[in-house]
């Protein structure tokens, strides 16, 4: 019996001494791998996937997300929170649609939740009254733009309400938008420091600060169409979007 | 009677509706959002007018519904409130189990269950209606409110009212409430009554016109003189411009007050209803004070309860469980210098915005209204406009016209000083600023303007500006009329091509009647681009009178449909709070206007603008 003891309490002092740390060492080196792979991937797929939809107030946000993921044409009022939703389009996969609402007040704030993850941005506007609101209109876009965590995004200025006979056309609205761009740029740049200015999102200069202002100059791609969200047609949106998902 | 009934989700899309009628209420309903929803106004009553319309709405905060019942507003309906909470539960019933994702994209048939709820609610309020009138329970009566002593009845005593009566013969008319009387005076009242009606007028004739005899014989009459009123007789006196004071005679020298401030200042004599306010929310502040320690104590073991709960988390909050919350809340924003009033309805909004969520996974009750606040205050302070002056100033510039910005506000909140600040950030920008000194009150108004003038301009020379003096004043000196002095100041602005025309009035209190009238007579005359209400950081409660009456001077005393009311607000001596910025959110709040511009110091550069962040950020630390 005890020489039985010794035996095992022998072999269990091998097995302590002998422990070969080669394999340890080997498994959790997978293991760290492993998990550095997930998370490297996580990230990856956790970047900028997601549409934006923004403009002002009644410029058709809504309708055209209703339009867009369920085929309806509800009447819709005035948003107070996003709409969120997921658009499939042909045999891509599916991205993330948000619809941030127009209303000055939570515009920003909503906004700035879902603007590092966008990949492209929609800006909605109504054809009709955009000579009236032109200067809403341009520094809605100008903060859009000037944005730092946007530069990455394409943008797409969306004409809407081509239904109306008094519709503007996109060169038209092209044309307008450059020149009010212009003297927005500059009033921006003069305009007065805030209390207790925080650096984290220093606004970008749009342009070539010598020359005019020019859709061309700036870092995003940006596109001009048409389209009316009453009439269904929504082709240049879709077919933008398939492009570039 | 109900004209249209919604029911749409917080996104803006409307789920079903009840199309009874042809006509859109859409902009009732947009104009109900912008309104009340997103000025974060939901308070208990949930109700809003517009035109002859009135919506009353409900929020579902599970679903994150809005219901809304438009109604014609001389129709008092006494049934919605039942009706829509019945609206609610049939909904939920029915279409509750749909997942979010589809949620947006099914048919929602409700007509069938609208109809029966609203016939029900029509039901119920008239049999409500026709039903009598419960008799008062005795704790409820006004019997059991007496104590026994008031109620007996001494003949013996003395009453002294009587002796009052006989003293004073010659005030009984005027007198409206009359002492108790004993059998003989009543008989005596009525015996003259009587004499009264049988000779109708006369005799009141002959004792009024007795009295006021009287009254002006005492008195030989004399002409009033109002301090604030005058014409220009009085110019002369009070021009202080021309620097030579032995020419000026003092015709109104009011020699009865000297001699009477002679040895100690005597102390201020406040009301006795002031002081037992003052004492009433004294002891309430100790009581809240004592008992906020007990409070915490309560709430730190309540906390970890609650947090251990929230873990499980799938509870639905009720207005029980946000309330204590809510009051640490409202203390909190009562200390960093919120009106109380503010404070009260924002938290009322809060919990009304909150009522019915569920409570996730690892979040506590304490995170969640925190989180709600900040949203509700970022919402508030966030203009509802684009401000941007000098885009607006070039457009004008553009059109010819010159952009005029008036200045209003009580004593001495730093109206003229913040003007200069303004000036100089304009000219600094290259536009032609003129200063029209349309305080004709204050002495040394117009010479305060004049220095700033001089400075400004030797900071900006001509000579650096295409020969073109920067600044100039528009002066008549003291004691004109204000309205025409900025209407003449624009006019010479326009001809001589003058880019912004910055108004300065003298400051006034909010209940001064006539200062108020003759200030909306400036506003409407002269038909400003901005009229901008100068406020102190330091202001608290008082932040709320003075913008509530200042609007509503504005409104009642302008003849137009449309009155121009204060459309920005600057506030002032923002670098004497610290952070007790809470002045911020009471003038927001009120008028709805965003905060234009914010003072932080005394010289020309400490001109800045908001930052909705670090205010909030502030408030909430």
């Amino acid at each position: 019996m005890d020489k039985l003891n010794e035996n095992v309490r022998e072999k269990k002092h091998i097995k302590l001494g002998e422990i070969d740390s080669g394999p340890i060492l080997v498994a959790l080196l997978l293991g760290f791998i492993a998990v550095a792979i997930f998370v490297i991937l996580r990230r990856r797929s956790a970047g900028r996937r997601d549409f934006l939809l923004t403009g002002l107030c009644e410029s058709g946000k809504s309708a055209i997300f209703m339009q867009l993921l369920h085929g309806k044409l509800p009447e819709t009022f005035t948003s107070i929170k996003e709409n969120v939703g997921d658009y499939q389009a042909g045999g891509h996969s599916s991205v993330r649609l948000v619809d941030i609402p127009g209303h000055y007040r939570v515009r920003d704030k909503c906004f700035d939740l879902y603007k590092h993850k966008a990949k492209g941005i929609v800006f909605v506007v109504d054809s009709v009254t955009v000579q009236k609101d032109i200067r809403d209109v341009a520094d809605t876009l100008y903060t859009i733009l000037a944005d730092s965590a946007t530069q990455p995004c394409s943008v797409l200025v969306l004409c809407n309400k081509q239904d109306q006979t008094t519709a503007k056309s996109a060169q038209v609205i092209k044309s307008l938008l450059e020149k009010e761009l212009h003297t927005v740029r500059d009033t921006r740049s003069r305009k007065l420091q805030s209390v207790g200015d925080d650096d984290v999102n220093k606004p970008v200069t749009l342009g070539k600060p010598g020359r005019d202002f020019e859709f061309a100059h700036i870092s995003q791609n940006i596109q001009f169409v048409e389209s009316s969200a009453k009439e269904k047609e929504l082709n240049t949106l879709t077919d933008w979007m398939g492009r570039l998902m | 009677m109900l004209d249209f009934v919604v029911i749409f989700t917080k996104g803006g899309v409307v789920l079903w509706n009840s199309q009874t009628s042809g006509i859109n209420f859409s902009s009732c309903i947009n104009s109900l959002i912008r309104g009340v929803i997103l000025e974060d106004r939901n308070t208990e009553s949930k109700y809003f007018e517009e035109d002859h319309l009135a919506v009353q709405f409900k929020l579902d905060n599970e679903l994150d519904l809005v219901y809304a019942a438009v109604f014609q507003k001389v129709i008092k309906l006494n049934y919605l409130d039942a009706f829509l909470a019945d609206m609610q539960f049939a909904f939920k019933e029915k279409f509750g189990s749909i997942p979010a994702l589809e949620r947006l994209g099914s048919e929602y048939d409700f007509d069938g269950e609208f109809r029966s709820v609203l016939s029900a609610a029509e039901e119920a309020s008239s049999k409500q209606v026709k039903a009598p009138k419960a008799m008062r329970s005795y704790n409820e009566s006004q019997k059991s409110k007496k104590t026994v002593a008031s109620m007996i009845q001494d003949d013996k005593k003395p009453v002294e009212k009587r002796v009052n009566i006989q003293e004073s013969p010659t005030q009984p008319k005027s007198q409206p409430s009359s002492p108790p009387l004993t059998k003989q005076d009543i008989i005596q009242e009525n015996r003259r009554k009587l004499r009264e009606k049988l000779t109708p007028t006369k005799k009141a004739a002959d004792t009024k016109s007795a009295a006021k005899q009287g009254a002006s014989e005492k008195a030989g009459k004399k002409p009033r003189v109002w301090d604030l009123g005058g014409n220009s007789k009085d110019a002369v006196l009070l021009d202080r411009s021309k620097d030579s004071p032995e020419d000026v005679q003092y015709q109104s020298i009011s020699n009865e007050l000297v001699g009477t401030m002679q040895g100690v200042i005597p102390d201020l004599d406040v009301e006795s209803e002031d002081d037992v306010d003052s004492e009433e929310a004294s002891s309430e502040e100790d009581n809240g004070s004592s008992q906020s320690p007990a409070l915490k104590k309560n709430k730190r073991g309540g906390g970890l309860v609650s947090y251990f709960r929230g873990i499980v988390g799938g509870k639905t909050m009720s207005l029980a469980d946000l309330q204590p919350a809510l009051e640490k809340m409202r203390d909190h924003l009562i200390s960093k210098n919120v009106a109380s009033e503010i404070a009260v309805k924002l938290c009322d909004s809060v919990a009304t915005s909150l009522e019915g969520k569920q409570v996730g996974t690892f979040d506590s009750v304490a995170s969640l209204v925190k989180e709600a606040l900040t949203q509700s205050l970022v919402r508030i302070l966030s203009p509802k406009r684009r401000i941007d002056i000098i885009r607006d100033a070039l457009e004008c510039k553009r059109n010819g016209k010159p952009y005029t910005i008036i200045f209003c506000g009580v004593n001495g909140v730093g109206k003229s000083t913040n003007l200069a600040k303004i000036c100089f950030w304009l000219i600094e920008n290259d536009f032609n600023v003129l200063i029209a000194a349309c305080d004709t009150f204050r002495a040394g108004a117009v010479e305060q303007l004049r220095t700033h003038t001089r400075h400004l301009n030797a900071l900006h020379p001509p000579a650096n500006h295409n020969n073109r003096t920067m600044v100039q004043l528009y002066e008549k000196g003291y004691g004109k009329d204000a309205a025409g002095i900025a209407m003449e100041a624009i006019k010479f602005a326009h001809e001589t091509k003058v880019d912004v025309v910055l108004v300065d009035t003298a400051g006034r209190m909010q209940d001064n009647e006539p200062l108020m009238r003759s200030l909306s007579k400036l506003i409407k005359v002269n038909n400003p681009d901005l009229v901008l209400f100068v406020g102190e950081a330091l202001v608290g409660n008082e932040a709320v009178d003075q913008l509530v009456k200042f609007n509503q001077s504005l409104a009642d005393y302008s003849s137009n449909e449309n009155p121009h009311i204060i459309d920005g607000i600057v506030l002032t001596k923002f670098d004497t709070i610290d952070d007790k910025v809470g002045a911020a959110i009471s003038m927001t709040y009120i008028t709805g206007q965003p905060i234009v511009f914010v003072g932080t110091g005394q010289t020309y550069a400490d001109l800045k603008a908001i930052n909705v962040n670090a205010v909030v950020n502030s408030l909430m630390k």
